[in-house]
């Protein structure tokens, strides 16, 4: 089984000015089966606009995803295909995700109806299957969202989410409304789950130190693109491409302690994506950009075996 | 030891109503030109000890002992107007959200305008400080930033809004509370560069409220570690980032992924959450989730003592390091 995105795009019209935003501009990934690819970028670069598309939330403006070789989006049928059940979203923060009126097992119970995933008598049963998955008590079923910590909250998510026996979890942002002492418990859970259900996963976050740490893949994106791609050593150990360096400079980094010369690595701000730059989108803040990058669109090249890079200034 | 800045001791802070211990017997000083982190999780007490300092604590709440010593007076015992006189001149704050600090339907030239007229009075030269304030800060058009209102502004530039109006009076300390913590990275590290610069230029103090250790490892002097409405380490940024002496502290750290670890080793979490300050009684708030803890840290409370590398509350110190 592979995920495959293909050249997808995705534009948003803007009523008012008549404009349009691009929020994807030809986005190409194959991540195959058990494998993590983990998304690192800013806010407006498209991932979670990705991520909508790649569980059906949102039909790609161009370009196609499929998930064992079947589209995820009906176009005959102009509907989700039964595919979507297989491919599920977690999002950031489980108290908006969660029905704050619903008890944590009837929420899991609505799943297993709506998909009728099991009998009527086995539901029960399976809700406490899955909250054991997740490592919560299955007395925790009877609470409401409000009476659970954040960190169980987005077990339960996950528990959800692992209702309909996906093969592909897409984790937007799952670690980052968390505090920090039970991130690492969730970021532990994800890992065990992964290996021990055969799960493939797109983990999409901004903090760099999370994607290092689970992520088979890496893809870098930037206002709409990926700029960098590959094995995760390769972007991280020796990134190229200058937005991804300038990403890691950036990184808090709490091993290094006291080196008080803080330099930002990049100036300026990210453009409006509804008023996107010519050429290359990052060159106007990249410090090794030449005239050219205003003209040339920049498409991802292979330097290295699986690594590739949007950049005609590194060799 | 030079004089203190401020001396905050044994700040107390409760629920009005029902009498609830949120802040418990906080002491800290900062120091003229020091830079100070107070590092904690959501509930441990930072924000409310930081908006104590301005005597700005939300209705509902109140200092119930406790003394913050600033130049001679008792903050906590100052009339309103003296208050009002420190705020701004003397200590400024910046927030996580700048439109908390920014009003929606006012230019923000008018704005800055506004606080030098009801601080200092001198409103002749007003305009051009506003000009110069906003360049200071790294904003590039400062005549168009003087015309333009909040919401014509990116988060980041919004926050360089927030510290000029912060800095236009020369305090003496700023406190910051998590004021990158909604922006994206490369932004984040934009601000850090910048608030390093200014304290630089003027030799500020400087309170950082932050849960991202990362970003004070490379902030600040000295860090404070608070948990469930406590403080249960202080130390130079050195000694508590690599020689934690607090359990708690040494689990936060070790919770974190590192950047050196490329045999991405599982990571060593902490079982269990923090609990709600006023729920402790005496003993160790840290003791349930604590592999070290014993009878006597679940039935005393163990009090800020001086070790070889830090200030820390606990019977049973990480030790080791140099």
């Amino acid at each position: 089984m592979t995920l495959s995105i293909t050249d997808v795009t995705k534009r948003y019209k803007i009523r008012v000015t008549g404009g349009q935003v691009n929020a994807l501009n030809g986005v190409t990934i194959k991540l195959s089966v058990k494998e993590t690819l983990g998304i690192v970028g800013e806010s407006g670069c498209g991932k979670s606009t990705l991520a909508r598309i790649i569980v059906g939330l949102e039909q790609p403006t161009t370009g196609t995803v499929t998930w064992d070789s079947q589209s995820i989006f009906d176009k005959a049928k102009n509907m989700i295909s039964s595919k979507h059940s297989k491919i599920q979203l977690v999002f950031q923060d489980p108290y908006s995700s969660l029905n704050p009126r619903q008890k944590i097992g009837d929420s899991i119970a609505e799943v297993l109806k709506v998909h009728k995933l099991v009998a009527k008598q086995a539901i029960s049963d399976r809700i406490g299957e899955l909250l054991t998955e997740v490592g919560i008590s299955q007395e925790l079923a009877h609470r409401y969202p409000h009476q659970l910590s954040g960190g169980q909250r987005q077990r339960v998510s996950i528990a959800r989410a692992l209702a309909s026996q996906p093969d592909l979890l897409v984790l937007d942002e799952p670690v980052s409304a968390l505090d920090v002492s039970v991130r690492a418990e969730v970021m532990n859970l994800l890992i065990d789950l992964r290996e021990r259900l055969g799960l493939t996963y797109i983990f999409i976050s901004h903090d760099l130190s999370m994607i290092r740490h689970i992520s088979d893949h890496i893809a870098v994106m930037y206002l709409g693109r990926i700029v960098e791609t590959g094995p995760w050593e390769a972007v991280l150990e020796n990134p190229r491409h200058p937005y991804t360096r300038a990403l890691i400079s950036a990184m808090p980094d709490h091993t290094v302690v006291g080196s008080t010369t803080y330099q930002a690595p990049l100036s300026g701000e990210v453009p409006d994506p509804a008023a996107m730059p010519t050429g290359c989108a990052f060159h106007q803040r990249c410090p090794i950009a030449v005239p050219s990058c205003s003209v040339n669109t920049q498409d991802l090249r292979t330097i290295e075996p699986r690594h590739q890079i949007a950049c005609q200034e590194v060799k | 030891m030079t004089n203190p800045l401020i001396s905050i001791s044994n700040v107390t802070i409760s629920t009005t109503d029902d009498d609830r211990t949120l802040v418990n017997s906080v002491s800290f000083d900062i120091a003229p030109g020091e830079a100070v982190g107070v590092v904690g999780e959501s509930g441990s007490g930072k924000t409310l000890t930081a908006l104590s300092l301005l005597g700005l604590l939300p209705r509902g709440v109140h200092v119930t002992s406790g003394s913050i010593i600033y130049n001679g007076n008792d903050l906590l015992l100052a009339d309103r107007e003296k208050l009002r006189t420190i705020r701004g001149n003397e200590i400024a704050m910046i927030y996580q959200d700048p439109m908390t600090a920014l009003n929606p339907v006012m230019k923000l030239g008018v704005q800055l305008i506004e606080v030098i007229e009801s601080h200092d009075g001198d409103s002749s030269s007003a305009t051009e400080r506003v000009m110069t304030a906003f360049a200071e800060v790294g904003i590039p058009d400062p005549k168009r930033a003087y015309e333009s209102y909040p919401h014509e502004f990116s988060g980041g530039m919004r926050q360089r809004v927030m510290i000029a109006m912060a800095l236009i009076l020369s305090p003496q300390l700023l406190i910051a509370d998590e004021p990158t913590t909604a922006l994206d990275v490369t932004i984040q590290q934009q601000i850090l560069a910048l608030v390093v610069q200014e304290r630089r230029k003027r030799n500020m103090s400087m309170l950082w409220i932050t849960h991202d250790l990362g970003v004070v490892a490379n902030l600040v002097d000295r860090v404070i570690v608070m948990y469930a409405g406590r403080v249960v380490e202080i130390g130079s940024v050195n000694d508590v980032f690599t020689n934690p002496q607090h359990p708690y502290t040494a689990g936060l750290l070790s919770s974190l992924p590192k950047a050196s670890d490329i045999n991405r080793t599982r990571l060593i979490s902490i079982p269990g959450i923090p609990p709600k300050p006023w729920t402790v009684g005496n003993s160790c708030a840290f003791s349930p989730r604590c592999e070290r803890a014993d009878d006597k840290c679940r039935s005393s409370l163990p009090g800020l003592s001086q070790n070889s590398h830090t200030l820390a509350a606990c019977f049973h110190l990480m030790g080791g390091g140099a």
